[in-house]
Formats: C-alpha cells, sequence, structure tokens
C-alpha cells in the first residue's frame, strides 16, 4: 500500500484535481478517506454557519417588489415636480408681500421728498422779500443803537 | 438547493423572481467577501440593477446564477480598489464581526466539547478565508459557501478551469495550515 496523503495531496483533493492515483488511493486508504470526510465536514459546517450568519442581517431578504432605475426616475420626476410646485407655490407667495414692502418704502420716500418741498416753498412763501435782495435790504435796513454810536 | 433546482427553469422575463429566488446568496457572496453589511447591501442593490439592464445580453444557454455572481464578482472587485482610497467610508462603514460567524453553528446531536472545538474550526476557517488573496478568498466561497463547481466558478470569475483549480488548491492549503493540518 502507498503512503498516506500529504498536505498538498489532501488539498488538491479538496480543490477537485486529484490525480487518477490519488482517486485510487481514497478509495483504499480509510485513514486518508477519514481525513477528506473530516475537511469535508467542517467545511460543510462553515457553509452551514456563514448561511446562518448572513442571514440575520437585515438586507439579506429579497425585497418584496423590484423597483428597477425606470421606476426609481419616476419617482425622482414626480418628486421633481412636488418640488418645482412648491418653489413655485413659495413665489408667488413671497412676491407679492415683497412688492407691497418695496412699495410703502417708496410711498414713504415721496412722502418725506415732499414734505422738504413744501418746507421749502413755505421758506420762501415767508420771506420778506425775494432772496436775491437780500443783501440790499441788509444795507438799507436803519439801525438806531449802530447809529448812536 | 431549492435556487439550484428552479434556476434550470428561470430565466430572465419574469425579473421579481430572479430576484427572490437569487437575492440571499449574492448578499450572502458579496457580505462574505467585504464583511461591510452596507456595502453589502449597496452593492446587492447595485448587481440586479446591472443585471436588469443587461438583461437582454443574457445568454440563455448561461446559468442565471452563475451570471449574477459574475457581476457581483466584479462589483466586489472593485469595491475593493475604490476601498483603498476611501479612509472615512471605511471609519463609518459598519464592519461585521468575523467572531459573529462561529456563534451561527447549527443545532448538532454531538457533546458540548465537539460543539466547541467545531466552533472553534468554524471561526479559524472563517479568519484564515478573510485573510486569503481576493482571487483566492473569491474561489474559496464560491466553491464552500455557495456550492458552485470548478466550472461554474470559472464561469463567474472568468478565470480558467485551471487557474480555478489552481486557486482552490492554495486557499485549501493556506486554510489547513491555519487550522493546523499536517496530514
Amino acid at each position: 500500500m502507498k503512503a498516506h496523503f500529504s498536505s498538498e495531496q489532501i488539498s488538491r483533493w479538496m480543490a477537485g484535481d486529484p490525480t487518477p492515483d490519488e482517486v485510487q488511493h481514497i478509495r483504499e486508504c480509510a485513514q486518508c478517506a477519514a481525513e477528506a470526510a473530516r475537511l469535508d465536514s467542517l467545511l460543510a459546517e462553515f457553509r452551514s454557519s456563514v448561511v446562518a450568519w448572513s442571514a440575520i442581517h437585515k438586507a439579506a431578504e429579497a425585497p418584496e417588489r423590484w423597483k428597477p432605475l425606470q421606476q426609481r426616475g419616476r419617482v425622482v420626476r414626480g418628486a421633481l415636480r412636488w418640488t418645482m410646485a412648491a418653489a413655485a407655490l413659495t413665489i408667488a407667495v413671497t412676491l407679492p408681500i415683497c412688492k407691497n414692502v418695496n412699495d410703502r418704502r417708496h410711498e414713504a420716500e415721496e412722502f418725506r421728498a415732499d414734505a422738504r418741498l413744501w418746507e421749502e416753498v413755505n421758506d420762501q412763501i415767508s420771506r420778506p422779500v425775494p432772496s436775491s435782495l437780500e443783501p440790499l435790504m441788509r444795507l438799507v435796513a436803519w439801525e438806531p443803537d449802530a447809529s448812536q454810536k | 438547493m431549492q435556487a439550484a433546482v428552479e434556476s434550470s427553469r428561470v430565466g430572465l422575463e419574469d425579473f421579481d423572481e430572479v430576484v427572490r429566488l437569487y437575492w440571499q446568496c449574492v448578499h450572502r457572496f458579496i457580505l462574505a467577501s467585504t464583511r461591510d453589511a452596507d456595502a453589502a447591501q449597496t452593492l446587492t442593490q447595485d448587481c440586479f440593477l446591472r443585471a436588469y439592464f443587461a438583461r437582454g445580453a443574457f445568454r440563455c444557454q448561461a446559468n442565471v446564477k452563475t451570471w449574477l455572481m459574475h457581476i457581483a464578482v466584479n462589483l466586489v472587485r472593485d469595491f475593493g480598489r475604490n476601498r483603498r482610497l476611501q479612509f472615512w467610508k471605511r471609519l463609518n462603514a459598519s464592519a461585521t464581526n468575523p467572531g459573529d460567524v462561529g456563534d451561527h453553528l447549527p443545532a448538532a446531536a454531538v457533546s458540548p466539547e465537539d460543539q466547541a472545538l467545531l466552533k472553534e474550526q468554524v471561526q479559524i476557517v472563517w479568519q484564515a478565508s478573510q485573510s486569503l488573496p481576493r482571487r483566492q478568498r473569491t474561489v474559496f466561497l464560491l466553491r464552500f459557501v455557495e456550492e458552485m463547481d470548478i466550472l461554474e466558478i470559472a464561469a463567474a470569475t472568468g478565470m480558467k478551469e485551471g487557474t480555478v483549480k489552481t486557486h482552490l488548491f492554495r486557499a485549501l492549503q493556506a486554510v489547513r495550515k491555519r487550522l493546523g493540518g499536517s496530514k
């Protein structure tokens, strides 16, 4: 009987790449067959553990309904439409308010300008002589205290 | 197993059925490869999205699972490349704890001592598979978790049959070395 399998031969057997001699040997050698079976069993347990471990993750469950990008695109387009409608509504509401505030500011400025003009007119009207004759009036003005001195 | 039986019948006409049948195995493979729950969720969705848009190019003689796994393998590879640059993403990623796997051994009719030993060995296999080079890990997971045969793995990874066997052999050698197997 040939020598038992080496580590490489066991691995090659498990990798599914045995030579015809190795196939023949494992049929005849209970010890090597047991070693291969032991490794096979361990890898089966490994598989079961990974399957059970991955199944506890939330994303492991298949979605109820598959939604590819086209349907997502529809959702995105719908959302975009709602966003644009909301933006238009916001503009429609805020624009008159802004306009009203501007109008009021403009009215206040006009009122102040009118008031200033009115004051200037009043000043002009209340003068005894026109402003161009005021120097002459100062020359002819009689000041009793000044002449006595 | 049920998915394997049904896979021969299902085409891509009913994509909801494809999702129902293969979502779990695609997610499981990606999760075991990346060990990142968030990435696994995103990449699984991405995998089915790509499959959906490329379903016209799918050849009926190919296996749907193999085809989906081919997409998943490429996504995991790209994720590994991008991940090296994404330091902040790595910090925030909810990386799974590799120690979790050993806690999910199915209840078996063995003594507590044997159960503890088995748990320890499964844990070692899990950790050893994590430290394997990317290609070896991919081949190892496809063979021993997804139970795909050599030809299916070759189709899913785009490798030659001999290359798959070589990677599998090296992966098994590394795992057995970690297990302390000397025979």
